[in-house]
């Protein structure tokens, strides 16, 4: 299988800190990469140095072949971003917000583009009624779904989930761990998402990277929860992470 | 020196038991009782080498604060050579302690760290402050040239945002800019009368508003009152937009946030404060005219032909002419600062007060630079 994302001897400090320290890392076609670690361990740097938004100290990623320099265009027809907060433009309409990828990747008529768009917010769970509504009026859950919605817009090939379910109830989290599942089976969608959920973790990702000592562990949930490292050890030894696994334990997908 | 070792409080009780001296702890070992409690702990005073032993089995609360107070003393026993253990936790009192000892064992751990560093501030200060400058232009010079990228190829969506713009930055702030210049010139006016009149030459408060109105005070007015409302808006709206992460949202979409937000604004307020000049100069002149037809018996007919006769069309030029680079000016400043926010509310506020503040301050600097300009040139 071939690498979608590829970071090399990435390498990201701030002052005296280092969060990065000579970091590697493939994300597989078709995976679910779970991004974990505890604060300060750089997962949102890692995220946003992959999409462009960072400048690393030094290391290079490259993305579907492109290599991705800091604040110069990326392929962004090909990756969709779901932000923490949702990041919707605030000064657009719901429906505008889907459509703004759309308009930016294509020379669709405008029909279609809104057509597009309303399949897009349909498939995330949203009712057309909020289409015309502006982001401040949503709900913070809403106001994912619909980013969610903006990210799947132009079918991209990656998606990128900044916490999808932080700030969620247990029933909405499970929902949007659902349609992850479901879009990811059913849109050959590869899908790196940083969360602290481990209901989501257990449930959703095929394999694991655990940020720790300024690198990186990867390997399937089985092989991480094997792992030897202290860290890794007692995140997944919590009560909490016992839960979720055996919860997990059944239904997950194979 | 003799004096009982044997004491009891409320907190704890001594029993000298020779090679060592047990404390018993009791109570309520908690945050309101912390005075006390050192008290309390400071007169647990054992011989020279004696031993020391917490019994902590009859506690009753204990918090964070409690549990420092007992742990500090153990450790200042310790360095005055007095071994010192505490026992007979329970288990919940003892996560406590735990944290405490653990928080105090990185506390200690930071510190060597942090002492090799001191000799050397003056230089970290001198390398920060060259790194900042460097990012700076850096980012400067990045900004510059996608806007002029973004101006060759306009798009339709900033064509859009433009419109918007004039309309909010320039149609909007008509009233506010027109009442007080409108009042700026009744002041002016009521200034120059009572003084003018003295050497018998009241007709020439005409001449002093209509040339202090448009030359100076028109444009300076609507430039500052637009500094405070749109240039804080820009910052506060672009500081906004990056903390919810629509800026880096546009990043990704494979927008340049730099051309789709700053472009929009400066050509927008380019295109306003001129207009608000306008508006500017004929409000002033306007609350001239009341006074000299109002108080000082000037009647209107004589008003116009002394405006028309005293002001040249050069002075309004020159009033005019200022407009579009203090545009620049405040929308530059205000766009820049709203694009520096980078974590916080409260830098947010800062970037906004930062960027009226400095707007202004330009404004007023490069109004002196042209008036110096404009006497040498003899305009």
């Amino acid at each position: 299988m071939e690498a979608i994302i590829s970071v090399r001897n990435l390498v990201n400090r701030f002052g005296k800190q280092v969060v990065h320290d000579g970091l590697s890392l493939d994300v597989q076609q078709d995976e679910i990469l779970g991004v974990v670690g505890g604060s300060g361990t750089g997962k949102s740097v890692l995220m946003r140095s992959i999409l462009g938004l960072q400048k690393p100290t030094s290391g290079t990623i490259t993305v579907l072949g492109q290599k991705i320099e800091y604040h110069k265009p990326g392929p962004s027809c090909c990756w969709g971003v779901l932000f923490q907060g949702g990041a919707l433009l605030s000064g657009l309409t719901v429906q505008e917000n889907v459509e703004l990828p759309i308009a930016l990747n294509s020379n669709m008529p405008v029909e279609t583009r809104h057509e597009l768009a309303s399949l897009k917010l349909l498939m995330t769970g949203l009712s057309l009624s909020v289409a015309d509504k502006y982001p401040s009026e949503l709900s913070g859950g809403m106001r994912k779904r619909v980013s969610l919605a903006r990210a799947l817009a132009v079918e991209p090939k990656i998606l990128f989930l900044d916490e999808p379910t932080a700030g969620l109830d247990p029933i909405a989290a499970t929902e949007f761990d659902e349609l992850i599942t479901y879009l990811h089976d059913n849109l050959d969608l590869t899908i790196m998402m940083i969360t602290h959920d481990v209901d989501s973790l257990f449930g959703v990702c095929d394999r694991i990277a655990v940020l720790v000592d300024g690198g990186v562990v990867v390997g399937t949930v089985d092989e991480i929860l094997g792992s030897d490292h202290p860290w890794i050890k007692h995140y997944f030894g919590v009560p909490r992470a016992q839960r979720a696994r055996a919860a997990a334990g059944g239904s997950r997908r194979e | 020196m003799i004096f009982s070792r044997e004491m009891t409080n409320s907190f704890l009780s001594v029993e000298d038991g020779q090679d060592r001296l047990l404390v018993s702890v009791r109570g309520n070992w908690t945050f309101p009782n912390v005075l006390v409690l050192e008290d309390a702990t400071a007169s647990v005073m054992p011989r020279t080498g004696q031993a020391v032993t917490f019994q902590c089995a009859g506690l009753e609360n204990i918090d964070i604060a409690g549990a420092w107070v007992l742990y500090d003393r153990t450790q200042q026993l310790s360095e005055l050579g007095n071994k010192s253990e505490l026992t007979g936790f329970r288990a919940a009192h003892f996560k406590f302690l735990r944290n405490i000892i653990d928080a105090a064992a990185i506390r200690e751990y930071e510190e060597p760290q942090v002492r090799p560093e001191r000799p050397k501030v003056l230089r970290g200060t001198v390398e920060n402050l060259g790194r900042a400058t460097s990012t700076h232009i850096e980012d400067l010079g990045q900004i510059a040239r996608s806007i002029l990228d973004g101006v060759r190829r306009p798009s339709l969506i900033m064509i859009g945002e433009t419109i918007k713009q004039v309309y909010q930055t320039g149609v909007q702030a008509i009233p506010v800019v027109v009442v007080i210049t409108f009042l700026i010139g009744i002041v002016t006016a009521n200034q120059a009368a009572g003084q003018l009149e003295k050497f018998g030459a009241s007709v020439l408060v005409v001449d002093l508003v209509s040339i202090s109105i448009t030359r100076e005070m028109g444009v300076l007015l609507a430039a500052i009152m637009v500094a405070g409302r749109s240039g804080s808006a820009f910052a506060a709206a672009l500081g906004v937009m990056k903390l919810n992460e629509e800026v880096d949202a546009m990043r990704v979409l494979g927008l340049n946030p730099n051309q789709m937000l700053i472009i929009p604004r400066i050509v927008g307020l380019v295109i306003a404060l001129p207009v608000l000049t306008i508006f500017a100069d004929f409000a002033g002149i306007a609350g001239g005219a009341l006074i000299a037809v109002g108080s000082m018996g000037i009647s209107g007919l004589q008003f116009v032909e002394r405006v028309v006769y005293s002001t040249d069309l050069v002075d309004f030029y020159v009033g005019l002419s200022k407009a579009p680079v203090f545009a620049l000016l405040i929308a530059a400043v205000g766009t820049l600062r709203g694009m520096q926010v980078k974590s916080s509310a409260e830098e947010l506020g800062r970037k906004t007060t930062t960027a009226v503040v400095q707007s202004i301050f330009m404004i007023i600097v490069v109004d002196a630079l042209f008036a110096t300009l404009f006497s040498r040139l003899g305009i």
